[in-house]
């Protein structure tokens, strides 16, 4: 806690030295090759049978680069103060304890090859990529970026990028050791080989993923945290404890122009015993209105023979951006699954 | 009237032509020929090496009109974006290209500086620069 107030305030110090500082910007350390940024989040979720306050995100991120080098490492408070009322029975929790959430040095080889070592974000698809409240479109993430691959690595990575008039990109992910920080990590794992191919061409990218992970635990969502569900919790808990082999492939589609966005995902897990994801899918539609309002609107679906769950349902959401790394988000689903509804609000912020 | 017409259309193609602005990126000579798409990689700086050597490029500073030209005709992409594009890349530990004032401090940077590539005016380019892409406004 002390180690981050110290840099919190050194990172603050260095905004107020700064005379041109712009959110979103970060900060560099006197004229070194070396920057420091931030971000938080808040978020209210109101569902028919209860209401939650969350202080989620608050994280503090440097990096920089040097000749072929370059690194990053990001700490992080998760779950920092959760408020859920219920039944007119109020739990708070905190989670004071800091997180890992990315570290690693990359090595850039030339134009087409590049290597890393340390815990990074799984380049699978794209929403994985970006996966913080202020940069990804809505407050939500889709289900499927959640339970068909691992959202981290903790290994090696290493890239193939080819670009003439187009870009072809393959990407090698190598795990076979224990996760840094896996508390919050969507899969607890000690493997994970994945490779992806991807390419672009002016406003249109499309990718393909497979992989094979290890499974040691997975944690309930809390999504699925829910007296109703208790006793399919229960069989998911003791069938998620047993260490599992799980295969998984992910095709992504992204059309990206000035005003609109659309973007799709859909995945399928196998697992020697059955117990995987059949299939999660979601297909988004966004439409920037003005420079500071965006409309979304998102269809999901999901077949998880894990949790005995099948869902579909459909977010509507906007966002207001005062400046871009500024957002103030509200969304509601509707699912097939009644009982998940919801309304969702959030605040968050780059630095 | 068709004359008139016809003249009319002259004087607009002609002042067209005499009017247009035509803009280049360049170098000092150690980078060979490269794509349109090669440039966005490179000022999205998604290509940070060409041929073993560390490219970097230079912008001129926000609301210049040769930038604003760029990034409409070679980018393809708005200011604001562009903008977007930054905050997400902080978020994954790249910074944006950096900013010269003019052309004269982007011209006199690209001398000293192999792999340096930036975009100023046809009319200002001499002989020390190399032309990658020539356009026009």
């Amino acid at each position: 806690m002390k180690i981050f107030l110290i840099l919190f305030s050194l990172f603050f110090s260095l905004l107020q030295a700064k005379d041109s500082y712009e959110l979103g910007d970060g900060v560099q350390i006197s004229s070194l090759p070396i920057y420091l940024g931030g971000y938080f989040s808040t978020e209210y979720e109101h569902t028919k049978s209860s209401d939650k306050y969350k202080l989620d995100d608050i994280a503090l991120l440097s990096y920089g680069n040097y000749q072929h080098f370059s690194y990053m490492a990001e700490i992080e408070y998760k779950n920092f103060y959760t408020k859920k009322v219920k039944d007119d029975i109020t739990l708070t929790q905190k989670d004071t304890s800091l997180y890992v959430e990315r570290l690693y040095v990359d090595y850039t080889f030339n134009e087409n090859y590049m290597a890393r070592v340390g815990k990074y974000l799984s380049p699978i698809g794209f929403w994985n990529l970006l996966p913080i409240n202020v940069l990804r479109d809505t407050s939500s993430d889709p289900i499927s970026t959640n339970i068909i691959f691992p959202e981290f690595t903790t290994g090696l990575y290493t890239a193939y990028s080819n670009i003439k008039d187009s870009e072809l990109k393959i990407d090698i992910m190598v795990q076979n050791n224990e996760d840094i920080d896996n508390k919050y990590s969507n899969y607890r794992i000690n493997k994970h080989y994945g490779f992806g191919i991807s390419y672009e061409k002016e406003n249109f990218t499309t990718k393909i993923n497979i992989g094979y992970f290890n499974k040691l635990h997975r944690l309930i969502d809390e999504e699925y945290e829910d007296d109703e569900t208790e006793e399919q919790d229960e069989e998911y808990t003791t069938a998620s404890n047993k260490e599992q082999d799980l295969y998984y492939m992910l095709f992504s589609a992204k059309y990206d122009s000035q005003n609109y966005q659309f973007m799709g995902e859909i995945g399928h897990q196998e697992s020697p015993n059955g117990l995987a994801t059949n299939y999660a899918l979601y297909i988004q539609g966004l439409y920037r209105i003005t420079q500071k309002h965006t409309a979304i609107i998102r269809v999901e679906s999901y077949d998880d023979k894990v949790t005995a769950l099948q869902d579909s349902s459909s977010i509507f959401a906007y966002t207001y951006r005062p400046a871009y790394p500024i957002a103030l988000k509200a969304e509601y689903q509707f699912h097939t699954l009644k009982k998940y509804d919801k309304l969702l609000l959030s605040f968050s912020v780059l630095f | 009237m068709k004359k008139l017409i016809k003249s009319i259309l002259w004087i607009h193609c002609i002042s067209q032509f005499v009017y247009a602005n035509d803009y280049a990126l360049i170098t000092n000579g150690h980078i060979n020929k490269i794509s349109k798409a090669q440039i966005k990689a490179i000022y999205l700086k998604k290509l940070t090496y060409l041929n073993n050597m560390k490219i970097i490029p230079i912008n001129l500073e926000a609301n210049n009109k040769i930038r604003e030209s760029f990034n409409k005709n070679v980018l393809h992409m708005s200011s604001n974006r562009l903008k977007i594009y930054w905050i997400k890349q902080h978020y994954l530990g790249h910074r944006p290209p950096l900013s010269m004032k003019s052309q004269k401090s982007i011209k006199s940077f690209l001398k000293k500086i192999d792999g340096a590539v930036g975009y100023i005016e046809v009319k200002n380019i001499d002989n020390n620069f190399k032309v990658l892409y020539k356009w026009s406004d």
